[in-house]
């Protein structure tokens, strides 16, 4: 009997006929669920850690560590950078940058925290609510993901 | 007005600034480069790229560490 065209075991339609009956999309998405799910766990846990604690530090290297070691060994298809900046355009930002390094580096010289407290003794209050410290060290991470993939 | 507020007006005004430049930096056929753009720049060659990642990672130490 000439039973070899019947589809039966792993010979499945799926595969015969070269789609996946798992497509790509939803895995990915089930993915990209599950290390969401692990980073706000991971964010949650970091965030509840004390200051100045060395289970603190460590909650910081994991992710540079991780993302070093990925950017690395394993580096992600990356966004092309651009061949050449406008000049004009990239000065903007220069002035920017360096009006922030400058606001900043005036209170560190200073060490007047009283009427010129520095960016760091501003935004460390703000990060006082562990939902607050936890969203921060989440974003913190996605940008590292972000620098990772340029 | 103390001048602990206009330290603080001063950082608002730096970082809004910022945050304007990049909204500029996305409209179409805009020639002010986007963050991604000009840190994407700075990290084509490797020691340029260890650096922004040596500076992130600085970040978080010393807001979440320290």
């Amino acid at each position: 009997m000439a039973t070899n065209d019947i589809p039966g075991g792993d010979d499945r339609v799926g595969r015969r006929s070269g789609f996946s009956l798992w497509p790509a999309h939803r895995r990915n998405r089930v993915r990209t669920a599950v290390i969401g799910v692990v980073l706000v766990g991971y964010a949650w846990a970091a965030g509840a850690t004390e200051p100045f604690s060395t289970i603190s530090l460590v909650f910081v290297l994991i992710p540079g560590v991780i993302l070093a070691a990925i950017a690395v060994a394993w580096p992600p298809q990356r966004i092309p950078p651009p061949e050449k900046l406008d000049t004009t355009g990239m000065f903007y930002w220069v002035i920017a940058v360096a009006a922030l390094f400058e606001w900043e580096a005036s209170a560190w010289k200073d060490d007047s925290l009283p009427w010129h407290p520095s960016l760091t003794d501003l935004i460390n209050p703000l990060l006082g609510p562990h939902i607050v410290k936890s969203a921060a060290i989440l974003l913190w991470i996605m940008v590292g993901w972000a620098l990772v993939r340029r | 007005m103390s001048t602990r507020d206009i330290t603080i007006v001063g950082f608002i005004i730096v970082i809004a600034a910022m945050f304007t430049l990049e909204f500029l930096a996305r409209r179409p056929g805009s020639r002010i480069p986007t963050v991604g753009q000009w840190l994407g720049y700075l990290m084509r060659p490797r020691i340029g790229r260890v650096l922004v990642l040596l500076g992130w990672w600085w970040l978080g130490w010393h807001y979440f560490a320290r």
